[in-house]
């Protein structure tokens, strides 16, 4: 944050970082490799959907952007609202690339319609470990952190999320603040 | 002044460094106004100085809450807290201060207020929730030790004589060079003022190195009182490791539940190492276990 912004006050939302997200694709080697993690097949995004004003034209124009991305990709698009009033935009996909690919253009095309500073997190989910481990995308600060959920109430496994930042922090650009490694818990994934 | 926070959270701390850096900013760049510009003399100035200053100390628990967020809670927001906090205090035979919360996952804790009467002690949401009972009252034994201690006054004491000493090496400065009289002559060089204004701005940081210096012994202080008001270091001990490991710093929360706060106010990330250890108001962890543990053995206590 700049002095202005401390003295006067942020005025602007921050606009999305997108470009760091293809990290992950080059990340995965090492995922594979040293610790047997690969994709589960699903990613998503999460953005808040605008408030009741430009809701129809919004839900029109999101339509029509998850039918465009889902032709020229082939990955299968879901849609779903969860209990925090998110909107997500599942992607279900073998390959971790064209996840990838898809997010990016999915978040490129909320973006274009004036969704930019809605978008909250895009989650990559891998499987192999002891629990499924997920890679969060903040979009605010263009960086991932790892999030592994032990499955029981709102606990996750920490030394395991830390470890996975000493792996992968000479490939992927990982959040160091620690106090923003949020939890997406319940996420549809 | 107010009281610094305790172990290890870069958030808060810069954000409380901060407010005080500011602060002494204002006030440099106050004085130099007054007495370049309007041309105060050293005695009056000196009376608004000790002014500020006594401002300063009758408001620092008011300053500290606002600049941490925290807010004051009474006991039936958090009775156990409450609970907790009157046993120690009588226990070191101190007026119960004021108890706040504040709302973030990070475990940590401060003291603020000039004397014991007018003292307030806040805990962070993540030090009640993550750490052990009777680690929680090792911390809060230490905060408590602050205000026994009267940490608010010394650092008052302390940062006063530093703006002090800004104040007379600005007041050298001019006289030597200039002989007092030409004060608006500057011969195509740099501009007296601006000189002058660097001379008091590095002084100014010079002096708050010494200061935090002097915190920092304060903390040991204050870990031998955690000792004798609990007799028992070892909790405190459990608590500083947990307070200081990164594990601790993982929030529980969800993305989606705190994005309304603060997460669609960020900056990118940049990927930074900072040089805290100058700017540390607190002796390193080890320098403390080791001193915690010494006496733990003069008590008798075991010692993980």
């Amino acid at each position: 944050m700049g002095l202005r912004d401390v003295l006067f006050g942020k005025k602007k939302l921050a606009g999305p970082a997108r470009e760091r997200l293809f990290a992950l694709t080059t990340a995965a080697v090492t995922l594979d490799t040293e610790l047997g993690l690969r994709t589960a097949g699903d990613a998503g995004i999460v953005f808040k959907p605008l408030s009741a004003g430009d809701f129809v034209r919004a839900e029109n124009d999101l339509q029509q952007l998850l039918d465009g991305v889902a032709g020229d990709s082939g990955s299968k698009l879901e849609r779903r609202e969860d209990s925090f009033g998110y909107t997500w935009i599942i992607v279900r996909d073998p390959e971790l690339e064209d996840q990838v690919t898809t997010i990016h253009a999915v978040a490129q095309g909320l973006e274009e319609q004036g969704f930019g500073s809605q978008l909250l997190a895009a989650v990559f989910k891998f499987e192999g470990g002891k629990y499924p481990v997920y890679w969060v995308y903040g979009y605010k600060r263009g960086a991932f952190w790892p999030f592994v959920p032990t499955g029981d109430d709102q606990k996750r496994d920490n030394a395991e999320e830390l470890e996975l930042k000493a792996k992968l922090e000479k490939e992927l650009p990982v959040e160091q603040d620690l106090t923003r490694w949020f939890g997406v818990f319940d996420a549809p994934l | 002044m107010k009281r610094r926070s305790y172990g290890r959270d870069a958030g808060l701390t810069l954000r409380i460094f901060t407010t005080a850096s500011l602060l002494g900013l204002l006030y440099v760049v106050f004085a130099v106004v007054l007495f370049n510009v309007l041309s105060v003399g050293l005695v009056p100035m000196i009376l608004i100085v000790v002014g500020i200053a006594f401002f300063q100390y009758f408001t620092s628990d008011k300053l500290a809450l606002a600049a941490s967020g925290a807010k004051v809670v009474e006991r039936d927001q958090a009775p156990e807290l409450h609970d907790m906090i009157e046993r120690l205090c009588a226990m070191a035979d101190l007026p119960k201060p004021r108890v706040a919360i504040i709302d973030t996952d990070v475990p940590n804790a401060f003291a603020t207020g000039r004397s014991p009467k007018h003292a307030a002690v806040a805990v962070t949401r993540g030090l009640w929730q993550r750490l052990e009972p009777r680690e929680v009252e090792g911390v809060l034994a230490h905060e408590l030790s602050h205000v026994a201690n009267r940490d608010v006054l010394i650092m008052t004491v302390a940062s006063f004589f530093a703006m002090l000493a800004g104040l007379l090496t600005r007041f050298g400065l001019y006289g030597g060079m200039f002989g007092g009289g030409g004060r608006n002559r500057d011969q195509g060089g740099i501009p007296v003022w601006l000189i002058v204004l660097l001379v008091s701005v590095v002084t100014y940081f010079l002096s708050q190195i010494l200061i935090l210096a002097i915190s920092r012994y304060r903390e040991f202080a204050a870990d031998r009182g955690s000792a004798l008001i609990t007799g028992a270091p070892e909790h405190l001990m459990s608590a500083l490791q947990k307070i200081s490991s990164d594990i601790f710093r993982i929030p529980e929360r969800d993305l989606r539940q705190v994005e309304t706060m603060n997460a669609f106010f960020i900056i990118p990330t940049s990927i930074k190492t900072s040089a805290r250890s100058l700017f540390m108001t607190h002796p390193p962890l080890e320098k403390r276990l080791a001193a915690l543990a010494e006496i733990a053995r003069e008590m008798g206590r075991p010692v993980a």
